[in-house]
Order: C-alpha cells, then sequence, then structure tokens
C-alpha cells in the first residue's frame, strides 16, 4: 500500500508542470541584497530568474477545486438546504439501485449547521420514500432539536419514516401534489413466531407515532386511524395523504413550496434573531 | 433493521445477496480524513468520511458516492494512511 502510494506520489511529482513565473509575481529586487532606502539611484540587486512551483494552501476550499467541482458562490446563503431522497439507509447498505440518504453523513452535516454562525436556518428538501426506522428517526430527532430555524418541503413524496422526518422541523409544508403514505411498520427477515414479537414490533412503531403526534398538530387517534385503515392501498393498509390532506389532517402546517418556504424561514430568522438579542438595560 | 417504506420489499433488497464487502482503504484528502474504494485506474469513490471535524461533511464534493480524481489532487494532499 504504502509503496504503491509513494510511486503515485512520485508519477505526479514527474507530471507536474515546470511553470515559468510570471514577472508580475517577481519581486524586482532580490530580497537578499536590499535597496539602500537613503540612496535613490540604488535599484538593488536585479533578480536572478528561477523557476518555481506552485504550491497549495492545503484547505478545504482549495481541495473543492482541485476535484474541479463548479466554483464556489462569493456570496455564501444564510440558508443551508438539506435534502433527503430515495431511502434513508440504516445499519445494512443498501443493493445499488436504491438512490439512498446516508445518515452516517446527514447527521454530522446537521452538527455542522447547528453550531457554524454564518447558518441561520435550515431548509430541508424531502422527497422520499421512506427507510430504515432508526435512521429516519436519528435524522428527525436531530432536526427538531436544533436550536435554528428549520423548515420542511415535502415535494413529491415524503412517506413513511419520512413523515417524522418532515414534522421534525420547526415549520413543515407540503407541496399540492405531494403524497404521503401513512402504514403500519412491518418486519423483515427471520420472524421468531412468539407474542414478544408482537409487542416489539408495537414498541416500533410507538417510537414513529409518538414523535408525529408530539412534533405536529395530529392527533395520536387520527394518526393510528390513518396508519390502519383498510381499502385506500392497493397492497397495504394505511392511507396516501395528499398535498391538503395532509394539512387537513395536522401532520403538515401548510400547502405550499420553494417561495412560501423561503419566506417563512426568512421570517423565522427574523424572529430568532430577535430573541437572540440581549436587551438593553 | 425495520424498513418502513411503501417500496415493495422485492425491489429495495434485490440483488442483496450478490452485494460483497467492499474493499476499502483510508485516505486524507487535505485534511479530511476518509474512506474510499477504488473506482477505477486513478479514481476512487467516497464511501464515508471518517473526519471529525463536523465542516468536513458539508463539502460537496466529499459526500459519499462522490468519484475523486487522483490526477485532479496535488499529490501532496494525497497521502495514504
Amino acid at each position: 500500500m504504502s509503496d504503491r502510494t509513494n510511486n503515485e506520489k512520485q508519477k505526479f511529482h514527474d507530471q507536474s508542470p515546470e511553470i515559468e513565473p510570471d514577472p508580475a509575481t517577481i519581486p524586482e529586487h532580490d530580497p537578499e541584497c536590499p535597496v539602500d532606502p537613503d540612496n535613490p539611484n540604488d535599484e538593488g540587486c536585479p533578480r536572478v530568474p528561477r523557476r518555481v512551483q506552485g504550491r497549495s494552501k492545503g484547505g478545504s476550499l482549495e481541495a473543492i477545486r482541485e476535484l474541479g467541482a463548479s466554483p464556489l458562490p462569493e456570496i455564501k446563503s444564510n440558508i443551508h438546504c438539506l435534502s433527503i431522497v430515495g431511502q434513508i439507509e440504516g445499519h445494512l447498505v443498501l443493493p445499488p439501485q436504491n438512490k439512498t440518504t446516508k445518515y452516517e453523513h446527514v447527521i454530522p452535516q446537521l452538527v455542522a449547521l447547528e453550531q457554524a454562525n454564518e447558518i441561520e436556518g435550515v431548509l430541508i428538501i424531502l422527497n422520499t420514500v421512506g427507510g430504515d426506522v432508526e435512521a429516519g428517526l436519528a435524522i428527525a430527532e436531530m432536526i427538531a432539536s436544533m436550536s435554528k430555524p428549520t423548515v420542511s418541503i415535502v415535494l413529491g413524496g415524503g412517506h413513511s419514516i419520512g413523515v417524522p422526518v418532515a414534522c421534525a422541523a420547526s415549520f413543515s409544508f407540503i407541496a399540492e401534489t405531494a403524497s404521503m403514505t401513512i402504514h403500519p411498520i412491518r418486519l423483515n427477515g427471520l420472524v421468531i413466531g412468539v407474542p414478544q414479537t408482537y409487542e416489539y414490533l408495537d414498541k416500533m412503531q410507538d417510537r414513529v407515532v409518538r414523535f408525529v403526534t408530539r412534533h405536529s398538530k395530529v392527533k395520536e387517534e387520527t394518526f393510528r386511524e390513518l396508519m390502519f385503515r383498510t381499502g385506500e392501498l392497493a397492497r397495504d393498509i394505511g392511507t396516501v395523504l395528499i398535498g391538503k390532506e395532509a394539512v387537513d389532517k395536522g401532520l403538515i402546517d401548510e400547502v405550499g413550496a420553494l417561495g412560501q418556504a423561503v419566506a417563512k424561514i426568512k421570517h423565522m430568522i427574523e424572529e430568532w434573531k430577535k430573541g437572540k438579542e440581549v436587551p438593553l438595560q | 433493521m425495520i424498513l418502513y417504506t411503501p417500496m415493495q420489499l422485492e425491489l429495495v433488497v434485490e440483488g442483496m445477496e450478490k452485494m460483497c464487502a467492499q474493499v476499502t482503504r483510508e485516505l486524507y484528502v487535505g485534511d479530511v480524513h476518509m474512506l474510499v474504494e477504488d473506482s477505477g485506474p486513478g479514481a476512487f469513490r467516497v464511501v464515508k468520511l471518517l473526519s471529525t471535524d463536523p465542516d468536513h461533511y458539508l463539502i460537496p464534493g466529499f459526500s459519499p458516492g462522490q468519484i475523486i480524481n487522483v490526477n485532479q489532487i496535488n499529490c501532496r494532499e494525497f497521502v495514504s494512511v
């Protein structure tokens, strides 16, 4: 491993271009031979031209530039956009046909957002088909416990474990055409046929129900009724709520998308800043 | 793992039995510690970041699944551990 890396390093050294020094960057005088300030005719020793090699500063911004990513905008937004798409991947890596959101990456991002001074609000964009219960609830709890204003938008779909993630934000929006599927959780893989299995499953379901009822206006009875309704889904029991229906049930705060969400988060940031200010004595 | 999704489980877990353990290695790109897997000659794919600096997780180029080309990186920033 290390031999190979050393070879690679050598290779890069060999490949690295010999750059002719830019005349604009060469000091006019040799630093070894300073100009006498008292003598106006002294121009110092002319600098001996030499080849210079570019040296990176090694910062993370430099790394992005080295990776060929599009240039960073000069003005940074005070709102960070966090998108949660596809399956929320849990403790097992899903096969590659799944688009996934990895919780081990999202959780430190939320930590960074909470402590970054230049970030004042987080906009969460959801288009997810659910996924792992533990991972979804972990992300939802992180969002819910943030001190900065958070606004979520459900676009397309925010199904199953996407529901608690949408509710976790301080204010939630759903696009008019977006849908949310609410259905019971089920165990997969080897299930031991004992009564305790049912109790375990019920407990796991309670975690989701409790989180949603605590962070939205939906009543527990209403949510459970939606979860166990029959005749709505062809292959499952449960309900699909579309746009306004989710608002009527109290699950989501308002129907709206980008414009409304950005206006709302800006307003919330203003309020949040006012709350942070120390009143003058 | 409890998978809570309206998608058909067969579609989600299809091909899972064929998946094998990834061959990964740890790298430092700049000061960012990460776990990568080889992705063709001169390129590697980010599996996950191992760095403990939360700011590193906000760099779009280092999110999981991103391909990093070795030729685009200054060799001093490419140190294997």
